[in-house]
């Protein structure tokens, strides 16, 4: 069995989750959500999983917080295989991994208060005595900013970026030591985006926290990963740290990707690569096309790309690509790059 | 140089309210407005500030029963479509303005196929000088709208429903369905939101390709800055049911004046990196009780007494610059 | 200390003094606002209130109200509607009139016994039914409320009624076990669709007992279905109670029931109508401001802003 590295809190290994979704005269269809994918996440970082629909990234998510189980491969938490639904886990491990979704309105609970939606957590994972209940919730709300007169409003009384400090500040009553962050500020304005990303950036540093951070926006990605990872159809394509990511994508699709956002200011304008921009549709995760899945729309496609999956390959150190242009030359009968 | 010949959408003034529990909803608190021939116009504005509103009011789509518009008008070509009656209007939304809407997949009817509903936009815009139509205009007209939008192989598209298209795919069918007969005028509501990032880049390119081949004019609305520094020529800033500053694009960018502007630009991630600002404090306003003066004043370090009291008008800080603040006039 | 919105906050004893009231109390006003928005449903919450204070008030308000009893007086037997009787009198001389308001008190007893029965059972199994579906539960279940919904219900109360011995508390009986299949219905629906939401995913994740998820996170989601159905259902379980008496099943004579009266005058049309018309219509009375009614409930509840 694969073993985490010394300061690696989560490891999957060839992690694959299908969809059955039927069958036709060949076999079951399945969505290939996520196709085999390996990762680790550091202690303390902020690792961004970035894609667009298809990819997998939630999916991804899901599987780490237990509201799937892998099809096949591991996922790997403290040195325990978490690779099962949350029904089967132990409280002691449901307490460590929590989730922050996307949508705080349907995300909580519309018709409990805010003290009865934190309290759930406090009871199950944590000794507080009965009498100091109401402490612990004020503390948590001071936490998050919200003044304690919030323990009971309703979430329908209160606004967006209001109900997703909630949603945080309910994630932290238990302590957790991971938190999988899925869109957390997609649902929100801009404007109060920035409040919940630097408060979830503070209580980082100040929990010792560590973040699975899951976003299509990029520009957002930039300033809240330590380290990108970035997914199209149910597979990893490119993994750098934040920088690198964007100074020099490998990646065909991670340069269309960037290229494809809109921007204000011309600094950003200029860090997006002019020569590849975005054509044609996403593939279907049902019947991926073949060979590497991004062949279709990819400007500098190679016969073999059509007929042979890249494997992952460290180009740079602590930066590793999935395509054949990065492929040893023997393998592709290119001249390499 | 500003002629009041080519001048083609005028809002005046707008007020829009709407009936709720406890009085109105006084979302739209005079909003001034204007597109010119050929002009792409962006407004924009976080969820709630009246976009919407605005340009549901132009198209006379508020829901009814529902709505109080105290004052203002709407010129368009030099008519009050406030004051029109129902044929002028029907007249309006078939000929002269197309409303392109956010989420593609609800505004295809998912039972008829595309030809039926293109065919039926078709029809009824050319029924309104024509009287019938044979089918097969209807039909080259369509497929010659869905080859502008870049889809393949339009004549089977034709009999195909809008679940088997992609989202990507169903927003070039709603633009089809906007371009296929000549308008002077587009609203586009959020293009490409509902949509990934690299699709949405591919449906603004079309937008842009469009709109410059046909000479139309366009109303970007959209919360996104990034949006609508690339795709237009001149931007209203609208906070609140109000517009709080309206500049050419890039004057916008390089020179913002009003400090929700400001704020917002601030707001805005970068690509380059360099961490995110603060945000802006607070929330929109209620529109039960709106705020006598400014609306964005309970939430603006630069606040005054006299923001308190009135509202600010549009302040002209540099040519075709115009800004609704007090700071502005010093 | 700032926050968010920009306030202070306040110290625990502040707090503890701040108890919520419950959602629709603290919406009260507003949710008046959405009830009353059509009229004809506060027409309807006027009917139904006048029929319940009748109901209650009746031996102090009715004109005769010895004649809900047993009581005879063949001279004044098919008097015409008057002044002094104002839907006139029965073939026993009795004031139909009084005799209608105190037959209210069996019907609205009747619904009370028969949803307050009713529609926490069928609650019940439909929640447990709608959260585990796909499993063994939910088929039991659901096959089980099938068999009772299969059977028309009229077919099935009448036949359950006239099993037993005929009185009050047998028709309700009867009436009851028909009923609650479609609140197991309803809430097998509305469960098993609230289950997918996000915070009861949440809950799952961090661990909340089955009991915690169906009835502190999936139930209160549920109310709003269900106290709109009751308040249509009142209507409908009198209609149905008034079938049973009308063949004479369910209240005995001489307690006045709408359904036995409607019976008792039948065989005196056309000449003595008010014996028949009048019961009927106080049928049609309560079942159309029942349902005016219900539609305003329906309304109060639906999400937006009225």
């Amino acid at each position: 069995m694969t073993q985490l590295g010394n300061n690696e809190i989560l490891k999957a290994v060839n992690l694959k989750k299908y969809f059955r979704i039927g069958k036709d005269k060949k076999g079951p269809i399945f969505v290939r959500a996520v196709d085999g994918v390996n990762f680790s996440i550091r202690y303390g970082e902020t690792l961004g999983l970035v894609g667009e629909s298809g990819s997998g990234k939630s999916t991804i998510a899901y599987t780490v917080v237990g509201m799937y189980g892998p099809t096949s491969g591991q996922v790997l938490f403290k040195d325990q295989d978490i690779g099962m639904k949350a029904v089967r886990r132990p409280l002691s491990l449901k307490k460590e991994i929590q989730i922050v979704f996307q949508d705080p309105s349907s995300s909580l609970n519309p018709e409990q208060t805010i003290e009865q939606i934190l309290s759930l957590p406090l009871r199950l994972h944590t000794r507080t005595p009965n009498r100091q209940f109401k402490e612990k919730m004020i503390e948590l709300l001071e936490k998050v900013e919200l003044p304690s007169e919030y323990l009971y409003k309703f979430p329908s009384s209160i606004g967006g970026g209001e109900k997703q400090m909630v949603a945080i500040a309910r994630a932290l009553a238990s302590n957790p030591s991971l938190i999988v962050l899925d869109e957390p500020t997609s649902a929100l304005d801009v404007s109060i985006q920035a409040k919940v990303i630097n408060k979830l950036m503070n209580l980082q540093k100040e929990l010792h926290l560590t973040y699975l951070f899951i976003t299509h926006d990029l520009s957002l990605m930039r300033n809240v990963a330590s380290r990108i990872a970035i997914m199209y159809l149910g597979k990893i394509c490119e993994v750098a740290d934040t920088a690198t990511f964007f100074e020099k994508p490998l990646h065909p699709y991670t340069q269309m990707l960037i290229s494809s956002v809109p921007v204000i200011t011309e600094e950003e304008e200029k860090l997006k690569p002019k020569k590849v921009v975005s054509i044609g549709e996403i593939g279907s995760p049902v019947n991926p096309p073949s060979g590497c899945s991004f062949h279709p729309r990819c400007p500098f496609r190679m016969p073999i790309c059509s007929e042979v999956d890249p494997e992952m390959i460290e180009v740079f150190p602590e930066h590793t690509v999935r395509c054949h242009l990065f492929s040893r030359p023997e393998e592709t009968g290119s001249k390499g790059v | 140089m500003e002629t009041k010949e080519n001048i083609l959408l005028s809002i005046k003034d707008l007020h829009v309210w709407y009936r709720a529990y406890g009085g109105y909803l006084k979302v739209l608190n005079g909003v001034d407005l204007i597109v010119r021939e050929g002009e792409r116009v962006g407004l924009v504005g976080e969820a709630g500030c009246g976009k919407t509103t605005t340009m549901k009011s132009i198209l006379q789509i508020l829901p009814p029963r529902n709505f109080l518009i105290p004052k203002g008008e709407i010129y368009y070509k030099r008519k009050d479509i406030l004051k029109m009656n129902f044929s002028e209007i029907q007249r309006l939304r078939s000929k002269e303005i197309a409303m392109i809407f956010q989420d593609p997949t609800a505004a295809l009817n998912p039972v008829f196929t595309l030809g039926t509903q293109i065919g039926d936009v078709i029809r009824y815009s050319i029924a309104l000088d024509r009287g019938k139509v044979r089918k097969e205009k209807i039909r080259a007209l369509s497929v010659k709208a869905l080859k502008e939008v870049s889809l393949p192989d339009p004549e089977r598209m034709l009999v195909n429903y809008p679940f088997q298209l992609s989202g990507g795919m169903r927003q070039r069918v709603c633009i089809a369905m906007a371009i296929s007969s000549s308008r002077n005028l587009l609203i586009a509501d959020e293009p490409g939101t509902s949509l990934d990032v690299t699709i949405q880049d591919q449906i603004l390119r079309l937008l842009k390709e469009i709109v410059e081949k046909k000479g139309t004019s366009i109303i970007l609305i959209t919360h996104s800055l990034g949006v609508a520094r690339e795709m237009t020529d001149r931007i209203y800033v609208m906070y609140a049911g109000t517009i709080v500053e309206t500049a050419l694009t890039k004057d916008l960018f390089k020179n913002p004046v009003h400090p929700y502007t400001k704020g917002l630009l601030a707001s805005v991630p970068k690509l380059s990196g360099g961490g995110l600002a603060k945000g802006i404090p607070g929330r929109i306003p209620d529109y039960l009780n709106p705020p006598q003066g400014c609306r964005f004043q309970p939430r603006c370090e630069y606040a005054t007494p006299s923001c308190v009291e009135t509202p600010p008008q549009l302040f002209e800080v540099e040519k075709g610059h115009l800004v609704a603040c007090y700071l502005a006039q010093r | 200390m700032k926050n968010l919105s920009g306030g202070q906050s306040n110290s625990s004893i502040a707090v503890s003094l701040a108890r919520p009231k419950s959602l629709f109390w603290t919406n009260l006003g507003r949710n008046w606002y959405k009830f009353s928005r059509n009229p004809l449903s506060t027409i309807g919450l006027v009917i139904v209130l006048v029929i319940i204070i009748s109901a209650i008030f009746a031996p102090w308000i009715t004109p005769y109200p010895e004649h809900a009893g047993p009581f005879v007086d063949f001279e004044n037997a098919g008097q015409p509607p008057s002044l002094q009787h104002l839907c006139g009198t029965d073939n026993m001389g009795r004031d139909i009139f009084s005799r209608i308001i105190f037959a209210f008190r069996g019907a609205l007893i009747m619904a009370l016994v028969v949803l307050g029965l009713a529609v926490p059972l069928g609650v019940l199994l439909g929640l447990i039914g709608g959260y585990f579906q796909g499993g063994w539960i939910d088929t039991v279940i659901m096959r089980i409320t099938d068999i009772f919904l299969a059977v028309p219900p009229l077919i099935l109360a009448l036949a359950i009624a006239s099993m037993l011995e005929p009185n009050l508390m047998n028709a309700m009986i009867a009436v009851t076990v028909m009923w609650w299949p479609w609140y197991t219905r309803l809430l097998y629906g509305t469960a098993s669709s609230i289950k997918n939401e996000y915070f009861v995913i949440a809950a799952e994740l961090t661990g909340a007992s089955k009991f915690h998820i169906i009835f502190r996170e999936i139930l209160p989601n549920c109310l709003s279905p269900i106290f709109t159905k009751m308040a249509l259902d009142v209507g409908w379980v009198i209609l149905i109670g008034a079938s049973l008496s009308f063949v004479g099943l369910g209240q005995q004579p001489p307690t006045p029931a709408l359904g036995q009266m409607v019976s008792d005058g039948a065989r005196y049309m056309p000449t003595f109508w008010w014996m028949t018309i009048f019961p009927a219509l106080a049928i049609v009375l309560i079942l159309v401001g029942f349902n005016l009614m219900g539609d305003g409930i329906r309304d109060m509840f639906e999400r937006g802003m009225g």
